[in-house]
């Protein structure tokens, strides 16, 4: 009894280490869950060590604990949150932006051969344009204040998603829109009754994506030219040589963004029910 | 000529990589003419790739023919519409709908009929092609051969004077054919719906046939008429497979597209 037990068990973890091992093999949720937090304790327990056994000094490393002590007490003060928010604001006002321009023209590219003929060499090459260099610029012509801020975002997001929406619209089989002009469908109704339907579920993921493009861009925006915003606030800290607080406003923002990603996801999954 | 016919194909020439005849092109039609009387069911049988898709979409308005014309009930056939109905090989029910949905989109376009009429049209056409018990799901949780019977659902309903398919069974299995096949044929009686299916597959061109339109390897020219119906009669049963003279018609057609293939040996 007690030995077959054993065996089963030692029987079972080389099933487990075979299946961890083999190529594209296949494991249980639970044992991913375990896996990945894992690999977060040990991240951070290579991290203690190193500031405890002063390898890296505390000024220049905080603790964890430290850092998430830092990001709790910021959260209770009104000015942090105030940075927060007008990050927030920024980010979603140029996404909304960026997503009512691609998304029509990226479908008219797809649907009219002149439109994509006109705009996909201009779009490409505008695209391969690094948008920190564009800031100087954009602050030329639109100054400190909530213009250029919109403006490096919608820079660095609006003619990737464009491109990806035509992408996705021209990905539909052929046979759909035949179908539609088969059953008496005009252009237009194609477009609204076949075209966005079949092409909403990369759409949304697409956009998901880009959503977080827009913090890459906010911060470099902020910490150029800007009196408030995450990136500013991370930006004046290191002045002060303040670690836990740059530290807690980067934790901040990782958290906003892996927080509006999965509240997509959940969205994505309850929506697209069929897929 | 022929008065009065339902579709007359006149003449059609096509030619792929230019707009006119002459030029560099590949020629894939080379002047076929024929014609279809209301209800007949015809099937274009060849060897693949011979141009025989390509003249089916032409009879729907989804190409253009380089030469020639094509009419439909008396008019000239300029782009596709709701009077050619079309199936297709690749699954083209919509998978952000149900079954139900799918059927009842065919009839979205129609403004002879009201809403009331439009889900009376949809129900009806959802029992017609046996798929009562699946209204409710979505198309990607079923067979590809109900796929395929709501592709066909979804055509009808929004009453094409024509039926168009283009080897709509050609990637199911062969028991999930035979049954579609007969199912198909009941529909189209019932219907009394003129219609073209594509097929290189020689049994089920046999089968379906009213008139088995053989074409040649590419550029498509007629090879032969069969007029099925004339020795088998319209009624086709699974035992229409196992009789004499079905077995006589597969053999003489068979034998015909193994010379256009260049498989005669």
């Amino acid at each position: 009894m007690a030995i077959s037990s054993t065996s089963s068990k030692t029987s079972r973890r080389a099933k487990l280490a075979a299946a961890l091992l083999s190529y594209r093999g296949r494991t249980e949720p639970r044992t991913d869950l375990i896996l990945g937090l894992a690999a977060f304790i040990i991240f951070l327990g290579i991290w203690y060590v190193i500031v405890l056994t002063g390898l890296v000094s505390a000024r220049f490393l905080p603790l964890p604990g430290d850092v998430i002590g830092t990001l709790f007490r910021l959260l209770g003060e009104a000015s942090f949150l105030n940075d927060v928010w007008i990050s927030v604001a920024r980010v979603w006002g140029a996404f909304f932006l960026s997503a009512v321009m691609a998304v029509p023209i990226g479908i008219w590219m797809s649907s009219y051969r002149i439109v994509g003929s006109l705009l996909e060499p201009v779009i490409d090459f505008i695209r391969y344009l690094p948008v920190p260099a564009l800031v100087p610029l954009l602050i030329i012509w639109f100054g400190i204040g909530e213009g250029s801020k919109i403006a490096v975002l919608w820079m660095g997001t609006f003619f990737q998603l464009v491109l990806l929406v035509a992408d996705d619209a021209k990905r539909i089989p052929r046979e759909f829109i035949e179908t539609g002009y088969t059953l008496g469908a005009k252009p237009s109704q194609i477009t609204k009754h076949i075209v966005l339907p079949a092409m909403l579920p990369s759409l949304v993921d697409n956009l998901r994506i880009t959503l977080g493009w827009c913090w890459t861009w906010i911060i470099v925006a902020e910490i150029v030219a800007a009196n408030s915003g995450i990136g500013h606030y991370i930006w004046s800290m290191r002045r002060f040589l303040k670690t836990p607080e740059v530290m807690a406003g980067i934790l901040a923002i990782g958290i906003i963004g892996l927080l509006t990603d999965q509240a997509i996801r959940v969205w994505h999954r309850r929506h697209f029910k069929y897929l | 000529m022929k008065q009065n016919c339902f579709v007359d194909v006149r003449d059609v020439y096509k030619d792929f990589g230019s707009d006119g005849p002459a030029g560099g092109a590949i020629r894939v039609i080379d002047g076929v003419s024929m014609t279809i009387d209301e209800g007949e069911f015809i099937v274009y049988l060849g060897p693949s790739g011979c141009g025989k898709t390509t003249l089916m979409r032409i009879v729907g308005g989804l190409e253009t023919a380089s030469a020639g014309e094509v009419s439909l009930a008396g008019e000239i056939v300029t782009g596709p519409d709701r009077r050619k109905g079309m199936v297709f090989q690749a699954y083209t029910s919509f998978p952000w709908l149900t079954v139900l949905e799918n059927i009842r989109f065919g009839t979205r376009y129609r403004d002879d009929i009201g809403k009331k009429e439009k889900d009376d049209i949809a129900r009806h056409y959802l029992e017609l092609v046996g798929l009562k018990d699946y209204g409710d799901f979505y198309v990607n949780r079923i067979s590809g051969g109900m796929r395929q019977r709501v592709a066909i659902a979804r055509t009808l309903a929004a009453a094409p004077e024509i039926l168009l398919m283009d080897e709509p069974f050609g990637a199911l299995d062969a028991q999930t054919r035979d049954f579609l096949q007969e199912q198909l044929l009941r529909i189209c009686r019932l219907e009394r719906k003129a219609a073209i299916f594509v097929t290189h597959d020689v049994e089920e061109a046999v089968f379906l046939a009213d008139r088995v339109i053989m074409f040649s390897a590419r550029p498509a020219t007629i090879v032969e008429e069969i007029h099925v119906t004339n020795e088998l009669g319209k009624e086709r049963t699974e035992e229409t497979k196992e009789s004499e003279v079905f077995f006589h018609l597969r053999n003489h057609v068979r034998d015909l597209m193994r010379k256009q293939s260049g498989l005669k040996g």
